[in-house]
Order: structure tokens, then C-alpha cells, then sequence
């Protein structure tokens, strides 16, 4: 049996806790990845979803549980730290890149994620001539503007850039949260062609959270269903396959009428 | 005419002058612009170091190693700063209002004394050119030397790895942390490298104006400010080169126009006036242009 890529425990995170305005936002998560698992999650506004992929990446902290990552308890680890496991794409594309800063800077900095920084040269002629390779796959034409400022961009010309980064350094968790959401229908299936292309690969192990069901079906090769801070509904490999929107939403439907029932 | 030639021979004395304020226009230049962490600790940074050179030089302490001790102060005055905003969450503004205001008791606490003259001590410019050291010309090479290398030094650093790091802590704190940088370690850092600028200029101060004094900061921030402005209106920001050359530029150009402006018979009372103003201006100057500004602010909140 191989270790888990990602494991999840007991994960609980209340904001406001014992106000009036408690807000369960992780509320006894529990989940396990394999390594190149490529897992969709899905779940109404509020789910927790966002505080799932941030208490992965350490940028929420966990009241209670546990999370480890390859083997490896981090749950006491910061964000910075937990960046040499992890690359994310966030929903903004105003995120995930410095905008003042050129797009060979940005890829130097995703380069150097989670290494040791020396004082040496940054932007060195091999590291430029290897940044415009790898953006010459995203046929944006980047890889002749390494020195253009990245605000210049557009959002879909940024987030494809964010991905980019993210891929290129073998990342042990990808963690993309509503990564298409701000884009045009046209751009959002450019960046998601070039996700699903980078994750297959290199076979990536992922975190994708979506609102889009259909997306939910056809990518991945694992659902999970969030809702209240839970994991509602799991489906695996097997019962992906064949599975229609309709099937998604009627278990979504059953299941929290059914925890609706036994809480009344 | 009587003017102009009153202002020719100024010339030398304010390259001088402008030079050594150049450490301080750096030092607000790095949190303003490269960390996007608005600090006034320099106001105290500044006079930190010539109060710290001053009564370590009086105390037959080496000039070159009194600058030192300097620069480690400002240092952790910047340091300090950093650390009360980010462990606090206070405002960066009055964290270093706060430090500046402290900087001042610790000031007096270290000379004893509001005043120390240091005429008849040697500065590093006596021990560098012997008895020429009191020509303009001999100071603006010394300091002229040493300025260039410390923005070839920071050009360097912000080209190198770890600057290009700094670099995004300021541009976008969420990815730098994103992408492992330590992005508090990396401000106290930067913010105390900034103080460390301004003490420097602090310490070489008093050596070239021969005392030092406690009230010598007053005003040293917008001063900064007015010529980061004004080098950035000449030179742009668009590169790491162009933001590190902006303070020098702009520092010798702004301190010529206090001088033209003093000889053509701005009373030196008005001076602060004047800067502060034009510092208004400039940062006013976008949001005049876009009319209706108000406007928009309050669509956004009703949004
Ligand atoms: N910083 C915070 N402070 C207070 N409450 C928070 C905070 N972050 C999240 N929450 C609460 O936690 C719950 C889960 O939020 P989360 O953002 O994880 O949901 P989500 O599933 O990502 O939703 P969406 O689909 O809208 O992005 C919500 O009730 C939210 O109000
Ligand atoms: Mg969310």
C-alpha cells in the first residue's frame, strides 16, 4: 500500500467560536489522497471549500486535526513552509502573481519555491532561455515578454502564467481553487485544457475546486462533495465513470435531506 | 544677477549636501517602493546615527567604526518597526511614529546633551584627505564613491535571488508566501535595512557639519520624500534600475531647487511649508486628474 500524498484528520476550523456568529468553516473534515490523484471538489457556497485548500496550504491554521503531506506531519508547519510541497493557483488572478514584477521574475520566484535563495544572479541567461520554453507551450506568446510587467497582462494571459509556475517544479500537491472562475467561457477553457494536460503528465497529485458540475464529471478521477465543513459525499474512480450531472446532484440532495432528517 | 552667482557658488556645497541625504532618500525609497510598507522611522533613523557616530567620535572611538555602530542602530530601529507592526498589527505608519517618537529620548540618552560639537575630531573625511577634506569638491568625491557603490550594491542585491524575494513581498505579500518566502522575516529585514540607509547618512552628517544634534531629523521625511518624487518623476520606476536611481537623482536635483528657491528669497521659515505642499501636490496629482474620483468610491460601496 502506498502512503497517502495528502491525509487530512479530524480537520476543524471555527471562526467566531462560541459567539452567536460561530461559523463552522471546517467542522471534522476527513480526506486521503494517492499520489496523481486528481480530486474535484464541489459544494455550495459556504461548504468550506476555500478553508479546506487553505488549511492545506497553512494559510489557515487548524484548530484541531491533523495534516500530513507525503508522510510528513505539517500540520504545525507555516505557509512558507509548506510552499516546498505545495504550488496553488488562486481564484484571482490578481493573486498568484507579483504584478510589478516581469514575467521571468515571477517564474524565478516559482522556480526558487520552497529552496534556498542565495545572493547569486537571478535571471540568468540558461533560467530565461528555459522560462521561455516552458511558456512557449501555453502559445501565448510570454516567452518573448519575459521582461514585460506581469499587471500587463490579462487575467487568462496571468492565470495561464500562474500555472505555469505552479507545474514547474513537480509540486508533491497542486491546489486550485475556482482557478477559471474570473475568466471569459473562451479563455476558462484554454487555462482548463492546459490544467488537466499539466496534471495528466505529470501526473500531478491535485485539489481542483469548481462550480462547475459538468467540469466536476469530465476532469479528475475522484469527486468529493463538501458541505458545513464536511466531506458529504465521496466517489471514487469506479463510480465516476458514467456518472451524469443529474446522478451528482440528486446524491448531493439526498444525502444533506437525510443529515437534515436526523438532526430534526 | 546678485542672485545667480550666489547660487553658482552654493552649488558644490549642496552636491554635497544632497549626496549625503541620498542615504536617507534610499531609505524611504525601500519600504515605500520596494515593500510597500509606508515607514517614518527614518525621521529617527536619521538623527539616531548622528547622535550615535557624534558621541562615539567624541569618545576617541575610530569615525569609520563609529559609522558602523551607526548603521547597526538604525538598523534595529528598523527592525523594531517591522516587528511592532507585524506582531501587533499596527498600523506601519504609527509603528514608526511610535520608534521615532521613542528614538527621541534614546537619542538624548546617548549624547547627554541636546548638542555635541565635533570640530575638533577627526571625521572620516580628515582621515580619508588630510587637510583638503574641507573642500566640497573632496566630499562629494568621498561621498559620491560611496553612494555609488551602494546602489550598485542594491542594484545587485535586487537582482539576485533573494532580493528578487524582497522584491515580491512587497508586489504581492499572498504569493510571496505562496511561493515559500517568509514574508515577515523579509520585511523586518528590508524595513531595517532602510533604517540602517538613513543612520548612515545621519552618521556622515555630522562629520561633514561638525555637530551633532538631536532635532537634526526634523523634517528629513518629506525631504526624502520630495526627492524620491522628484528622482522618479526624471528617471520613471519601470526598472530595479531606475527605483534605485531615482532617490540619488532626485536628492541632487531637489536640494538645488531648495537652494535656488532660498536665494531667490523663500524665507527659511516657509521652507517646510513649501515642501509639504509640494509633496501634497504630487501625491494629490493623480486623483485630481481623474474627476469624479469621489464618485466612483462611493459606487463601489454601494455595490
Ligand atoms: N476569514 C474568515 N472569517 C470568518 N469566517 C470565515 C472566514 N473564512 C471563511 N469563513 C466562513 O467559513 C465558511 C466556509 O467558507 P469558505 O470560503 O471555505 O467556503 P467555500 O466553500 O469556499 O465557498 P464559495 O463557494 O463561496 O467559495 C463560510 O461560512 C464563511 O463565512
Ligand atoms: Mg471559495
Amino acid at each position: 500500500m502506498t502512503t497517502d500524498m495528502l491525509a487530512v484528520t479530524g480537520g476543524t476550523k471555527i471562526f467566531y467560536r462560541g459567539t452567536q456568529d460561530e461559523r463552522r468553516a471546517l467542522d471534522g473534515l476527513d480526506i486521503a489522497l494517492k499520489p496523481a490523484d486528481f480530486c474535484i471538489v464541489i459544494g455550495s457556497n459556504g461548504a468550506g471549500k476555500s478553508s479546506f485548500l487553505n488549511a492545506v496550504s497553512g494559510k489557515l491554521p487548524l484548530d484541531s486535526g491533523r495534516i500530513s503531506i507525503d508522510g510528513q506531519d505539517v500540520t504545525k508547519l507555516n505557509a512558507h513552509r509548506r510552499a516546498q510541497f505545495i504550488a496553488r493557483v488562486f481564484q484571482d488572478p490578481m493573486i498568484g502573481t507579483a504584478p510589478t514584477m516581469t514575467i521571468g521574475e515571477n517564474m524565478l520566484l516559482a522556480e526558487l519555491r520552497g529552496k534556498r535563495r542565495g545572493f547569486s544572479y537571478g535571471l540568468t541567461a540558461a533560467r530565461r532561455a528555459r522560462y521561455s520554453d516552458q511558456l512557449a507551450e501555453l502559445n501565448l506568446g510570454l516567452e518573448k515578454r519575459l521582461d514585460m510587467a506581469v499587471g500587463l497582462l490579462s487575467g487568462g494571459q496571468r492565470q495561464s502564467l500562474s500555472l505555469v509556475m505552479a507545474v514547474s517544479t513537480q509540486p508533491k500537491l497542486m491546489l486550485l481553487d475556482e482557478h477559471t472562475a474570473a475568466l471569459d467561457p473562451r479563455t476558462a477553457k484554454l487555462v482548463m485544457d492546459t490544467t488537466v494536460r499539466a496534471v495528466e503528465e505529470l501526473q500531478l497529485t491535485t485539489l481542483m475546486v469548481t462550480h462547475n458540475m459538468e467540469h466536476a464529471i469530465k476532469y479528475g478521477n475522484k469527486i468529493v462533495m463538501m458541505d458545513a465543513g464536511k466531506v458529504l459525499v465521496e466517489i471514487g474512480q469506479e463510480e465516476k465513470r458514467g456518472i451524469t450531472v443529474s446522478d451528482l446532484i440528486d446524491r448531493f440532495h439526498t444525502k444533506s435531506d437525510a443529515i437534515a432528517l436526523q438532526g430534526s | 544677477m546678485d542672485v545667480f552667482s550666489s547660487f553658482y557658488g552654493l552649488i558644490p556645497v549642496t552636491i554635497a549636501q544632497s549626496l549625503i541625504v541620498s542615504f536617507v532618500v534610499l531609505g524611504v525609497m525601500l519600504p515605500f517602493r520596494i515593500l510597500n510598507f509606508p515607514d517614518l522611522t527614518s525621521e529617527g533613523a536619521f538623527p539616531l546615527g548622528g547622535c550615535v557616530c557624534g558621541t562615539l567620535i567624541t569618545a576617541g572611538i575610530n569615525p569609520f567604526l563609529a559609522c558602523a555602530v551607526a548603521l547597526v542602530c538604525g538598523f534595529a530601529a528598523g527592525c523594531t518597526t517591522a516587528f511592532i507592526h507585524l506582531r501587533f498589527k499596527i498600523n506601519t505608519l504609527l509603528a514608526g511614529i511610535l520608534v521615532m517618537t521613542m528614538l527621541y529620548s534614546i537619542n538624548l540618552r546617548i549624547m547627554g546633551r541636546t548638542n555635541i560639537p565635533l570640530f575638533t575630531y577627526d571625521a572620516v573625511f580628515t582621515i580619508l584627505a588630510g587637510a583638503s577634506a574641507n573642500f566640497p569638491s573632496v566630499k562629494i568625491l568621498i561621498v559620491g564613491l560611496l553612494i555609488a557603490l551602494v546602489v550598485a550594491g542594491m542594484l545587485y542585491f535586487f537582482m539576485s535571488e533573494k532580493g528578487t524575494s524582497m522584491r515580491a513581498v512587497g508586489a504581492s505579500p499572498d504569493m510571496a508566501e505562496a511561493q515559500g518566502i517568509n514574508v515577515g522575516t523579509a520585511t523586518i529585514i528590508g524595513v531595517g535595512a532602510a533604517s540602517a540607509l538613513s543612520a548612515t547618512g545621519g552618521s556622515i552628517m555630522v562629520q561633514t557639519q561638525g555637530f551633532a544634534d538631536v532635532n537634526m531629523g526634523f523634517g528629513i521625511l518629506i525631504n526624502g520624500l520630495a526627492a524620491l518624487i522628484i528622482g522618479e518623476a526624471i528617471t520613471g520606476r519601470q526598472t530595479i534600475l531606475r527605483q534605485v536611481l531615482a532617490p540619488v537623482v532626485g536628492s541632487l536635483v531637489y536640494y538645488q531647487l531648495i537652494s535656488f528657491c532660498l536665494t531667490l528669497g523663500l524665507a527659511p521659515a516657509d521652507l517646510k511649508f513649501a515642501t509639504g505642499a509640494f509633496v501634497l501636490l504630487m501625491l494629490a496629482l493623480p486623483n485630481l486628474r481623474k474627476s469624479g474620483g469621489g464618485v466612483q468610491i462611493r459606487e463601489k460601496v454601494r455595490e
